[in-house]
């Protein structure tokens, strides 16, 4: 069976997740579930038809093609449940309201996509990252790609919860030029209340990662309220110098994902909070800081 | 950045100039008005017409030297000054006469006086007599007026003369005017010489005495007010060769100043200012005391002169060249003639200047190659970085190949540099008049649809003679079969606007400064020069090109449509077809790296290359095509109905080469990597490609070294020019709504950098809206 993986989105020209011009590449899936979620779209790995109500002109074409009489006429307009996710409405739709989120590619089809940019990569000494979703479920697909970009050259680079399975992941790891790892809540049950499942293995990769040597680098997502409490920056810290690497990237958290929810049918609750303000970010870094863990400048 | 401020003087000279409010200039118009009257009867050739015209004119000239100019002598009367051409497109112009002041944008003082004389004098004078009107029969004038008022078809430039060419400075500043007497002297001593050829040589002479005499009125002036350092310039130059670069500089600007009088205030073009100053800037540094921040401040002072020169355009004319341009280019960096980096300290302290002093003037651009040095181009990006649309980006990778295809000798084309918005040409020796014409070629399109007429707005009809259109190829032939029956009006037009400014209206100043023109003892007009060319550009490629694509999938694959229903729906506006307009607009256009888009916008090129490289110009130049638009996508948009691609009627076309507004999705690469892909090599005449930054993007270290990269990825892909702006809309927004607070927000906008506040309210919103690349 060729391999293949569920894309939902390849954004170019992104210069913030890692060094130089890189090309995102979203995979679609993911094992836990965040309540702050930002890509609430790409939690299942399965394809969905997301709606967008601002672009619909209701003219229904939709529902003229739709083979399995899926489509609402209200506010969310595709019924799920009977949805196949064939994609024919989203043809139809002459106003992109309808989007099929999720396309399965094969690691030579991302990589045609990818290539576009080659000529970026090089002159910045970018390349590609693996977001999501949580990349991780799809070893086969990764290690593919991470071996085209190896003959090409490209800078690799991978976002992870770190909720993996150590012994498949190990040797595709070895093919990353760098890996992005999110400490999101170091207490059992503040992790499993707000995150869900993989604790103790999440803790455990990271361990690994450093004892191993591999070109990991920390980082941490402020949400107010639930990463950013004073027990748990502590706890952070303290685990970056039980592990011996007194570094972490502040992501602050913005509310944009919300927005999100609805477009899906998602059944996640929202949060409701304002974006992360500076001058609490300001706060967070400096305690970092105080206690002899280096904050990168957000590149 | 640079620590270098401009000095206390500098600044109050640039107050100065902000707070003076531009005049109409009407002394030439009506000192050339007198000497025709009194001398056009009496047996003179037409050369010797004309330099007894700006002798004269010159001897007239109300001259003023202002507080604290260390650079002197303005081009009008007025200190920023819209000089009136009156023989050639000035008279035109004059149709604002009433209007100039109570103008909404670029308004101009005119004098009472000067107002009445004009009208009572120069105006109905030139009537029959100018430029357009003696290129034409009568029963073709009229024709050719009302198409050129509120032209939606192509816009003749070279009716207002031909001026877009590079002077060779660096050749004045070697020989002063002493040293070219000597060669027009030399050269009348050729027994071979024709009497034609004989009388431009002694029209020269009568030139070089006439900039002798003018400079002589300065220093005259500056003796009177005791200016003893002008003075002391003004004893050397333009006669002897300058010693300094004070001295190099007035001698630059006396002769930027008059060519501009004498032929036309567009396009006279500045060269390699950083290559054939070096050498004096050598000089100048070996001094004891040398400080590079005086400099500096010469070079500020110098751009404030070029600075002063704004274009006479009626309010009709502002829609297709907002901005008050004047296109004085200046080119920095690039390679020597061993094909080395040619960047030295000089153009450092350029960049100094282009970054802590914005002027309007001069267009600055920097040549880029794979052999500059890496500091070199990071400074440049760290300039641009900071905002003002300055420089814009050369690729001589592209350009110096693309050049010799054109027929410039291989081993010349190191020393090209860009001629007013965008264009290529070789130094001190071309007369490439590139921006002979600009020609709306997306209106090829409404005319296939119009069976050669364009559409009546709103009226749905039968268009029989498009149902045996069949594929895009048969519909972009029928495109091709239009441009070229309506390329070879354009052709008959301008080849007879060509000839009456040779017969009736030749620039023996300017032409002294053109390689070839003295051993060839011809006007510049009548083909002296050792390079001839006319560069014409298209208008409307991106939106030609996602029609083409909109038809291709909706039509013909999709069968959605037929393409008369299309016809219909762009003729209607898409009333009632807002389906189908959605449809449109989400076919991928030019500017997403998608196959079928980006090999429709090639055909395109290529198919206006093919219309236009047939032809030759009347001094036996090849045509060149080239791609910018100045403001004219604005203005025959204006004028177009709705097309395929979606574009409503009225809306902006495609600013130059670069993608439609908005259509670019996928971010700066893919935008950028469609342009790269149309073959380069048959630009030559330039293009324009703007790309729109928000401040934030480009921040810091990492922004900046992001937007080295793009350039460098887009320059190694084979892309020939870019310019970007940096910028906030909300500044913008902000400007909008309060232009006095922000007179000095220059921005780039087609080829050249202009200040906000002196564009259209359309373009104004059109930058604002403009896609706004953000990672």
């Amino acid at each position: 069976m060729p391999i293949s993986a569920p894309v939902f989105d390849v954004q170019r020209f992104s210069l913030h997740d890692g060094p130089g011009i890189r090309s995102l590449i979203f995979l679609k899936g993911c094992g836990l579930h965040c309540a702050w979620c930002q890509n609430p779209e790409s939690q299942s790995t399965r394809p969905v038809i997301a709606f967008y109500g601002d672009r619909c002109l209701e003219s229904f074409e939709c529902a003229t093609v739709c083979p399995n009489d899926a489509i609402l006429r209200d506010d969310y307009r595709i019924d799920q449940h009977k949805c196949n996710r064939c994609g024919l409405c989203v043809e139809a739709c002459a106003n992109g309201a309808l989007r099929l989120i999720g396309e399965d590619l094969t690691p030579e089809e991302l990589m045609e996509r990818l290539m576009a940019d080659f000529p970026y990569y090089e002159s910045s000494g970018g390349g590609i990252t693996f977001t999501g979703g949580e990349p991780t479920l799809h070893p086969r697909f990764v290690k593919r790609v991470l071996e085209l970009c190896g003959e090409s050259g490209i800078h690799t680079n991978l976002e992870t919860a770190g909720k993996f399975e150590w012994t498949t992941w190990e040797p595709i790891l070895g093919l990353l030029d760098l890996i992005y790892f999110d400490l999101k809540i170091l207490d059992e049950a503040g992790h499993r209340q707000n995150i869900g499942p993989g604790f103790t293995e999440i803790v455990d990769n990271a361990r690994r990662l450093v004892a191993g040597g591999f070109p990991v680098e920390f980082r941490m997502p402020l949400v107010p309220g639930l990463t950013d409490t004073p027990q748990n920056i502590d706890a952070v810290i303290s685990f970056l110098h039980d592990i011996d690497r007194p570094s972490i990237h502040l992501l602050e958290y913005h509310n944009m994902g919300e927005a999100k929810i609805d477009v899906i049918q998602g059944c996640q609750p929202k949060l409701g909070l304002d974006r992360y303000s500076d001058d609490r970010l300001d706060v967070v870094r400096r305690e970092f800081l105080d206690r002899g863990i280096e904050v990168p400048d957000p590149s | 950045m640079s620590k270098w401020r401009p000095s206390p003087e500098i600044a109050k000279l640039h107050a100065d100039h902000q707070e003076s409010r531009a005049a109409l200039g009407a002394e030439r118009a009506l000192h050339y008005t007198d000497y025709w009257k009194r001398e056009s009867g009496n047996g003179k050739s037409a050369c010797m017409l004309n330099a007894g015209a700006l002798a004269d004119h010159l001897e007239r000239r109300t001259i003023r030297i202002y507080s604290g100019e260390v650079i002197v002598g303005t081009h009008t009367e007025h200190r920023i000054g819209a000089i009136c051409h009156i023989e050639k497109a000035g008279s035109a112009m004059l149709e604002d006469l009433f209007r100039f002041e109570k103008r909404d944008v670029n308004q101009l003082r005119v004098e009472p006086s000067a107002k009445w004389a004009l009208l009572r004098s120069a105006v109905p004078y030139w009537l029959n007599r100018s430029l357009a009107m003696q290129a034409f029969p009568l029963r073709e004038r009229v024709k050719y007026a009302k198409d050129q008022l509120g032209a939606v078809d192509y816009v003749i430039n070279e009716v207002g003369g031909v001026a877009h060419f590079l002077p060779d400075h660096g050749q004045l500043i070697t020989l002063g005017t002493d040293g070219l007497r000597a060669e027009v002297e030399a050269r009348l001593l050729d027994p071979e010489l024709d009497d034609n050829q004989r009388d431009y040589l002694r029209a020269s002479l009568v030139s070089i005495e006439a900039v002798e005499r003018f400079a002589d009125r300065y220093r005259d002036e500056a003796m009177r007010m005791g200016r003893h350092d002008l003075v002391e310039v003004f004893n050397q130059v333009p006669r002897q060769p300058p010693r300094n670069l004070r001295e190099a500089l007035q001698l630059i600007w006396i002769f930027q100043m008059l060519i501009q009088i004498e032929s036309l205030d567009q396009g006279v073009s500045l060269g390699r200012i950083d290559q054939y100053l070096h050498p004096l800037y050598l000089e100048e540094a070996k001094i004891a005391d040398f400080d590079p921040d005086e400099v500096r401040n010469l070079f500020a002072a110098f751009c404030l002169k070029l600075s002063e020169v704004v274009p006479l355009f009626s309010e009709r004319v502002t829609n297709y060249f907002a901005g008050l341009p004047s296109g004085q280019a200046a080119s920095i960096g690039g390679v020597d003639a061993s094909g080395d980096d040619a960047s030295n300290e000089l153009t450092f302290l350029l960049l100094d200047v282009i970054e802590g002093f914005k002027t309007r003037q001069p267009n600055w651009h920097a040549r880029i190659s794979e052999k500059s040095n890496d500091d070199y181009v990071k400074r440049v990006v760290e300039v641009v970085s900071g905002g003002g649309g300055s420089p814009a980006l050369y690729n001589d990778d592209v350009i110096m190949p693309a050049m010799s295809d054109r027929g410039v000798e291989s081993s010349k084309v190191w020393n090209y540099a860009t001629v007013g918005c965008v264009e290529p040409a070789l130094s001190g020796e071309s007369f490439t008049s590139s921006d002979a014409a600009i020609f709306n070629l997306a209106l090829s399109l409404e005319l296939v649809f119009g069976d050669g007429q364009k559409m009546k707005p709103g009226q749905s009809t039968e268009r029989p003679w498009l149902h045996d259109i069949e594929s895009t190829t048969q519909l972009i032939e029928r495109i091709e079969t239009i441009t070229r029956s309506r390329i070879a009006g354009l052709k008959h037009s301008l080849d007879a606007v060509e000839r009456s400014g040779a017969i009736n209206f030749p620039t023996p100043l300017s032409s002294l400064t053109i390689g070839g023109c003295i051993e060839n003892a011809t006007d510049s007009t009548q083909g002296g020069a050792r390079y001839n060319a006319s560069g014409i550009q298209a208008v409307g490629v991106a939106d030609l090109a996602n029609s083409l694509a909109v038809i291709e999938k909706l039509v013909f694959h999709d069968k959605h449509c037929s393409l008369e229903e299309m016809a219909n729906a762009c003729a209607t506006d898409f009333e009632g077809q807002d389906l189908l307009r959605a449809r449109a607009r989400r076919v991928e256009g030019f500017g997403n790296d998608d196959p079928l888009a980006d090999q429709l916008a090639e055909q395109v090129v290529t198919m206006f290359d093919r219309c236009i490289s047939r032809h030759t110009n009347t001094r036996g130049g090849r045509w060149m095509p080239g791609y910018y638009s100045m403001t004219c996508h604005q203005g025959f948009g204006k004028k177009m109905a709705a097309m395929p691609s979606g574009r409503r009627a009225g809306r902006p076309l495609a600013d130059g080469l670069a993608p439609v507004d908005g259509s670019d999705i996928l971010g700066p690469t893919a935008s950028l990597n469609s342009v790269a892909k149309l073959d380069h090599q048959r630009f030559g005449n330039g293009i324009n490609v703007n790309i729109k930054f928000d401040s934030a993007t480009v921040k810091g270290d990492t922004g900046r070294a992001a937007l080295r990269a793009l350039i460098l990825g887009y320059f190694a892909q084979g892309g020939m020019q870019v310019q970007i702006n940096v910028l906030d809309p909300e500044v913008l927004e902000e400007a909008m709504l309060d232009p006095e607070s922000h007179r000095n927000l220059l921005v780039r906008v087609s080829g050249y950098c202009a200040y906000f506040v002196d564009l259209t309210p359309g373009m104004q919103q059109e930058l604002i809206d403009r896609t706004r690349q953000r990672a």
